[in-house]
């Protein structure tokens, strides 16, 4: 057959005549030129001519890395799909973060897609080439060297052991030079109370898995205080209600505003700045009372937190050597309390370490004071800034910006145009931190390595580089940090490997574990405290105990002292920290855990306080302090004391009205950010460095309803679990959807708390079998947090497209998983509850039996799948659907700009408008995980399937797995008498379930071991 | 030729002067003494003139709304569902609201020319022909609103099973949104043919009333050779009794299978059994009402008031409040189970309906739906023609809103507090709406400008009803 069609021409074809051939030819001629017509798309997809070894198309590879979201470094898995990086994970084996990834650090992959990153070095404003600036800048740098001049190298906290080598040769060369360091979310009180109490200016390792009562002054740990994926690790592993006695931490906290630590304490105290300095200097006092020590302090507590204090000493005396005491206030004399503390109940060597100490955080204000104050006076030849921000985050930050245009050298190593790179002479474009090598050493003893995971996508270069080129060594990266670990970090490891194994192997791993170098100190200086404690005063409390009863309790006076004067409290937000995310919209728009508020920041008040000026949520206040003001909505915080008012830091960033169009354009629709604003405003511009060390507690706030109100978005509109009482009255029905018991009460009856037991009969036939796996999920709410980590990693698994605040206001955020969080204000008391939230997979699903198109169905193993194409927008199953957790595609939705599509994870659909979608379980991930072990001739073994959100929880909260195979995890959560499921009495039999919410509850517990 | 009641007494204008009823008769269904022809004349002359300036002006504003409510609908296909005011909490609103609204006020019709039909209530034959073609225009209306609130419009036919090639992959028998497609669509396909075969005696008479043109010529194919003979009539006769006898199930089965759209789900406020009986009761409510606001109008402007009597018009009301006191009855025994139920859920649903945040919604309902049926109790209202129109158009607002309350209520507050949300309109909900008015009203006066408004054939026949026996028989 073959031959014979090879024979055939066209002059033997029967019946073809020259005319025919010819009128053949006409069309044929015609028709290709009607196609060359076409408007085609040109596209050149050219394969890689040589295959990378390690590179298959449509397959990915994970690579180790440190995260750097925050300074805590975290290691992490970067997942690389065809040469992308799609996905941040965490890395299993680091002995910090132990595979919880929080979402921030999960949500800075997207800052590698930014289109606004910095594409050539400018200079004086201008665009250059690095051969150019590496010319202008040597010069001067000749000139400065020649001339004597002051150099100063400002960064934030560096962790690498290579930077800080690189750092120090370099202004090793200049004749006055100095390396500070600070951090916008400081913690250099701690440090310096070391300094004083201890002989060494150190930040220590806390230990909360060792802990049994947790005293928390202001300290956000679980949120983003130094270190909150290892935090959460901890604080996890030592309150599990298992085992008998079960080992479960007791956590009391102290502060005026509602923080997630706060709501997941099981005693939390709401007191104001001031009586909070007064419960910490009054348990300290009665704690020196029992060690015979003497700290010039005496107990004076207010008359309404005096029982309260007294039994937490009591606890934590009881508890010597398994107590830890954390504060967050950034003052030198309440840490140094703390470390009196912690030191009479034996805590160091147990919970609180200093012989392996954190790097995490080693900013110094009083550093950065020094700095503002040369620049100030103009005696600063050159300055550096890398990996910080001053301009933007410091409160003097405009006035350090004016005072940079008039330093005669100014470097700004960025990899964005941000604030302080505009102040500055010279900008340097710096990569991702998934474009470079780095190294790390966050906390003593443990090293880790960061290897690239794409090629730079800019014209970058790694400021150490930048700086060996200036110093005429023209070193990479890699070998800088090669050559500082042969010479540091190699002698400390404890085999004997060669250099190359050693290098490798870390570098596979992502970390390695080797003797830790401390610095020396002494045991605590009981003197010291009470030098500290006498001199430096109770300089602010500004209102006497006498008149300090102020508190959130319904009883109490309403606020109106002094003259109207509020305490301002600034943090750090928990979604774009000090704002050095501020240009990445997954984060601003994750729900804040508490909060709920989105692409915003806001003035929480409680309401008691906005009741008395008159402002409800949304309307405007002005904020006075300090001879500064800001205008910033009302957000109303239950459980947040009167007398303060709270405002989250990070927002206000420069160039942020680029979100402005970031959601669908229609009819009504507003935009995320109005026209030459920005998203929230900065309140750093408040903040103090007082006695050495930055504050963000502002006294004598006045607040001024301005009359003007803004859009302030929440994604949570109802806040309690009790329904409104709408026949007037204190509080409704309690729905159980979150059920929770106390500790004492689980002891006695491990069930206590959830029921809903009964196995209700059912009129249905067993439809189905589950022959092979069935997948389930359990949430141990007592496990979470709250943190979010799950949304975020939801969203960069399940191309979740950012919506805009507009259809947020709209309650269409498209998140698959939301973390519920309800207040419970019954009888006084304030708690909080977190619950995640996603598509519960029924057995018997509403929603599948409405859907007129079959669009959504129940697979053989357990999953409710949602069929894309098949769907026609009916809505009927999110109508039907008791949990509410199916999202619409109400408009064609951006994915981005064509760079931030980079990072959409190709497993996924990319759903188009008018089609519902869900959580899928990750089903691509079940899938995957089903070929690899086919593949690998295998049966699948328990967690080798796990979705997103279960993979990056920093608490294991969230457990999945076969229920069908007995020796799962998830089997064994199912015959837990905690486990319930939400709304089981209406039969729809979800998949998913939860394990009750156990709280250490003194009250209700009737215990006799602190009487 | 202008009868105008007053008290029990007649007054017959040819005759100058008022006349008391004939004992032991039944009142007359139309006055002023009409002769055959006379009604003939006075039914087509309409068709005859030239449009009145009211008829145009009316016309216009409809077409006017009608374009916002295209313009709103191409909008909202091009751009997507988001232009409307729902969220991930509430999937349906104005949509299936108005879709319910729509397809509760055609049922009036199907009473009227079915049921009543079978019933001999003579007095249907003066609307009947109005309220059926408001029954097919309403029926549109309604059936637009499951094509266009789906996501995806240009695949809405996905819900018909036909074969195809995907498998073949068929609807999903166990959804009530596949019942109400069949409901509707045979819904109509039945009003729609009923309608039609009542008609073509009187496309005869126009057709031979009609000069030579193609006027004549469509009159002449849509009677399909009616010739008057007692054959045609017989046949006729036969197929409109086969014809009200189908359609009488459908007037309790297409808003009995609407209310499962809701009685078969899980959500309070929806999930409950009485929905089919109180659906219907409210539909022939809402139904009348809206048939008294068009008769009111169309029998002034049409001058059609020998034909659509007060006599009617009391009928009518007398519906009204029959299926107002059923209505209320519903409303009360949901509250009552709600409460008896012990459900908390179920419970907070209606408790949030009548005191949440959009307690309004309710107690519009309430006040429209409950209350103002009640002033038909006083045969001075029902007689009052400018108080019965008040009073429909409020009966009319309140069924809107009792649909609204059950679809919109029910979705914003269900088990999860934290899922929570509320609804708010956004211009193109409220041009969908009024664009919807604006369909309906520009089909009916085409059909007032086209068709006889009143079933001429049918008239003539009840036409000696209260009569002496001298006036015929």
């Amino acid at each position: 057959m073959t031959e014979e069609y090879g024979h055939i021409n066209v002059a033997s074809l029967p019946g073809m005549g020259r005319r025919s051939f010819l009128r053949l030819a006409g069309f044929s001629f015609a028709g290709a030129v009607l196609a060359g017509c076409q408007q085609g798309g040109v596209e050149k997809a050219i394969p890689h001519l040589v295959q990378p070894e390690e590179s298959t198309p449509g397959s990915a590879v994970w690579y180790s890395t440190i995260c750097a979201g925050c300074q805590a470094g975290c290691g992490i898995l970067a997942k690389v799909r065809d040469g992308r990086p799609i996905k941040l994970e965490g890395n299993p084996g680091h002995p910090l973060s132990q595979g919880g990834m929080c979402a921030i650090g999960q949500a800075s992959l997207l800052g590698l897609y930014d289109s606004l990153r910095l594409k050539a070095p400018l200079m004086k404003g201008a665009p250059s080439s690095w051969q150019e600036l590496d010319r202008h800048v040597m010069a001067e740098l000749d000139r400065i060297r020649r001339g004597k001049g002051a150099v100063r190298f400002l960064t934030g906290t560096v962790t690498s052991p290579a930077t800080r080598a690189v750092i120090q040769r370099f202004l090793g060369s200049f004749a006055d030079a100095r390396h500070v360091e600070y951090d916008p979310m400081s913690c250099a009180a701690i440090l310096d109370a070391h300094r004083l109490t201890h002989g060494a200016r150190v930040l220590p390792r806390y230990h909360f898995a060792e802990a049994s009562v947790i005293t928390a002054f202001d300290a956000d740990f679980l949120g983003n205080w130094i270190s909150p994926v290892e935090f959460t690790k901890g604080y996890r592993a030592g309150r599990t209600p298992a085992g008998n006695p079960a080992r479960f931490s007791f956590h009391a906290h102290f502060e005026s505003r509602v923080s997630l630590t706060g709501s997941n304490a099981d005693q939390r105290v709401c007191v104001s700045p001031d009586e909070l300095q007064l419960c910490l200097e009054g348990m300290a006092a009665i704690i020196a009372e029992r060690a015979g020590r003497t700290l010039g302090l005496s107990v004076r507590l207010p008359a309404n937190l005096d029982n309260s204090v007294r039994r937490l000493a009591d606890r934590l005396w009881n508890a010597r050597g398994r107590g830890l005491v954390v504060c967050g206030v950034n003052t030198v004399r309440h840490q140094v309390l703390v470390n009196a503390l912690n030191a009479m109940l034996d805590n160091y060597g147990g919970t609180v370490d200093i012989d392996t100490p954190s790097h995490q955080y080693a900013g110094n204000d009083a550093g950065v004071e020094d700095l503002l104050n040369e620049l100030r006076r103009g005696s600063v030849e050159a300055l550096f800034v890398s990996g910080a921000n001053p301009v933007y985050d410091l409160p003097e930050g405009q006035a350090l910006g004016e005072w940079m245009k008039k330093t005669p050298f100014v470097v700004s190593f960025s990899g964005e145009d941000d604030e302080t790179a505009a102040c500055a002479r010279y900008v340097c474009p710096t990569p991702h931190f998934l474009e470079a090598w780095n190294d790390s050493e966050p906390v003593s003893g443990i090293v880790a390595l960061a290897q690239p995971t794409i090629r730079s996508l800019r014209d970058s270069r790694q400021m150490i580089e930048s700086l060996s080129v200036w110093s005429g060594d023209n070193a990479p990266a890699l070998d800088l940090i090669r050559r500082e670990w042969e010479r540091t970090i190699r002698e400390r490891h404890a085999t004997s490997q060669t250099m190359d194994a050693f290098w490798n192997r870390t570098l596979a791993d992502g970390y390695a574990v080797v003797r830790s170098a401390s610095a020396p100190h002494h045991a605590c200086d009981y003197d010291a405290v009470a030098t500290v404690v006498t001199e430096r005063g109770p300089t602010s409390v500004s209102i006497p105990p006498a008149t300090g009863g102020v508190t959130a309790s319904p009883g109490g006076p309403p606020p109106g002292f002094a003259g109207g004067r509020y305490t301002l409290l600034l943090h750090p937000s928990l979604t774009i920290l000090d704002g050095r995310h501020g240009h990445n919209p997954w984060l601003h728009e994750l729900p804040d855990p508490v909060t709920k508020i989105v692409w915003d920041n806001a003035a929480s008040l409680s309401r008691k306080t906005a009741e008395a000026l008159g402002v409800r949520h949304g309307d405007l206040i002005r904020i006075e302090a300090n001879q500064k003001f800001l205008e910033l909505p009302v957000h109303i915080q239950p459980g947040q004391h009167d007398a303060v008012v709270v405002v989250t830091l990070g927002y206000g960033r420069k160039g942020t009205d680029r979100f402005r169009d970031i959601g669908p354009e229609w009819l009504q629709s507003r935009p995320t950010v109005g026209s030459g604003e920005t998203v929230g405003k900065n309140a750093a511009l408040f903040g103090l460095i007082e006695a050495g060390c930055r504050t963000n507690r502002i006294d004598a706030a006045r607040l001024i309803p301005t009359g003007g109100t803004h859009v302030l978005v929440t994604t949570q509109e109802y806040h309690s679990l009790r329904e409104p009482n709408l026949f007037g009255g204190e509080t409704g029905h309690r729905r159980p959807i979150v059920q929770e018991t106390t500790l004492a009460a689980f002891a006695n009856d491990p069930s206590a708390g959830s029921f809903h037991k009964e196995e209700l009969d059912s009129l249905w036939p067993d439809d189905h079998k589950y022959a092979g796996h069935h997948w389930g999920m359990t949430i141990d709410l007592t496990a979470c947090t709250g943190c979010s980590a799950c949304v975020m990693a939801c969203q960069a698994e399940n191309n979740i497209p950012v919506v805009g605040k507009d259809e947020v206001r709209r309650n269409r955020e498209l998140a698959w998983i939301r973390v519920d969080r309800y207040y419970d204000e019954a009888r006084g008391e304030f708690s909080v509850s977190h619950q995640p939230m996603m598509c519960q997979h029924c057995g018997n699903a509403p929603c599948e039996t409405v859907c007129p198109v079959l669009a959504t169905v129940h697979s053989a193993e357990g999953l409710n799948q949602q069929i894309y194409n098949r769907c026609v927008g009916t809505r009927y199953c999110a109508n039907n659907c008791p949990y509410k957790m199916r999202r619409f595609n109400w408009f064609e939705y951006r994915h981005g700009d064509e760079m931030q599509r980079m990072v959409l994870n190709p497993d996924v659909t990319v759903r188009e408008r008018g089609v519902m979608e869900k959580c899928s379980f990750c089903i691509q991930r079940i899938q995957g995980a089903k070929i690899r072990a086919k593949r690998e001739g295998r049966p699948l073994n328990d967690g080798d399937a796990q979705p997103a959100c279960a993979q990056s929880c920093p608490a294991r909260a969230i457990i999945f797995g076969d229920v069908n195979d007995p020796s799962s995890e998830i089997s064994k959560t199912l015959s837990s008498p905690r486990h319930y499921r939400v709304l089981e009495e209406l039969g729809v039999r979800p998949s998913v379930g939860y394990l009750t919410l156990v709280r250490n509850r003194e009250e209700q517990a009737g215990e006799a071991d602190h009487a | 030729m202008h009868d105008v009641v007053t008290g029990e007494k007649v007054f017959d204008a040819s005759a100058g002067r008022a006349v008391p009823p004939q004992p032991g008769l039944r009142k007359p269904v139309i006055l002023g003494n009409k002769t055959y022809r006379d009604v003939t004349s006075d039914i087509c002359s309409q068709l005859d003139q030239k449009a009145s300036l009211s008829w145009w002006a009316a016309f216009l504003v409809s077409l006017t709304v009608l374009a916002v409510g295209a313009l709103s609908v191409g909008y909202q296909v091009l751009t997507g569902v988001g232009v409307w005011g729902l969220n991930n909490t509430v999937g349906w609103a104005f949509d299936i609201t108005n879709f319910v609204f729509w397809i509760g006020i055609g049922h009036a019709g199907t009473l009227i020319s079915a049921i009543l039909f079978l019933f001999r209530q003579k007095w249907r034959t003066s609307v009947n022909r109005s309220a059926e073609a408001m029954t097919i225009f309403a029926v549109i209306c309604a059936g637009i609103f499951p094509i266009i609130h789906t996501g995806r419009p240009w695949l809405a036919f996905w819900l018909l099973p036909y074969p195809n090639f995907r498998g073949p992959l068929w609807v999903n028998f166990r959804s009530p949104l596949v019942w109400d497609m069949f409901a509707i669509s045979c819904y109509f396909t039945i009003s729609a043919v009923f309608w039609f075969v009542g008609l073509i005696p009187d496309f005869a008479t126009l057709r031979d009333r009609t000069a030579p043109g193609i006027r004549k010529r469509i009159y002449a194919f849509l009677s399909l050779g009616w010739n008057g003979s007692n054959r045609t009539w017989h046949r006729y006769e036969k197929v409109y009794l086969l014809l009200a006898g189908l359609a009488t199930p459908l007037v309790i089965s297409v808003h009995t299978i609407v209310s499962w759209d809701f009685a078969t789900s899980v959500i309070p406020g929806w999930h409950t059994t009485i929905l089919p009986p109180y659906f219907v009761a409210g539909a022939v409510f809402s139904g009348f009402a809206m048939v008294l606001t068009l008769m009111l109008i169309v029998r002034r402007v049409m001058r059609l008031e020998e034909y659509i009597t007060p006599h009617h018009i009391e009928q009518m009301c007398t519906i009204i409040l029959a299926t107002g006191g059923m209505v209320a009855l519903a409303y009360a025994t949901e509250l009552f189970v709600a409460y008896y139920s012990g459900n908390p859920y179920e419970r907070f649903a209606f408790v949030n309906r009548a005191l949440g945040p959009y307690a309004w919604t309710y107690w519009i309902m309430i006040s429209c739906n409950v209350l103002v049926p009640q002033f038909f109790w006083f045969k001075r209202v029902r007689a009052n023609v400018a108080a019965v129109f008040a009073l429909s158009i409020f009966i009319n607002i309140g069924m809107w809103f009792e649909r609204y309350v059950i679809i919109m209520t029910s979705l914003t507050r269900d088990y999860i507090p934290a899922g929570w949300s509320g609804f708010t309109p956004t211009l193109v909900d409220l041009g969908t709406l009024v664009g919807s008015f604006g369909l309906f009203f520009t089909l009916f006066l085409l059909f007032a400008r086209f068709l006889p408004m009143v079933a001429i054939g049918e008239v003539k026949g009840v036409l000696r009803y209260g009569r002496s026996v001298n006036g015929g028989a």
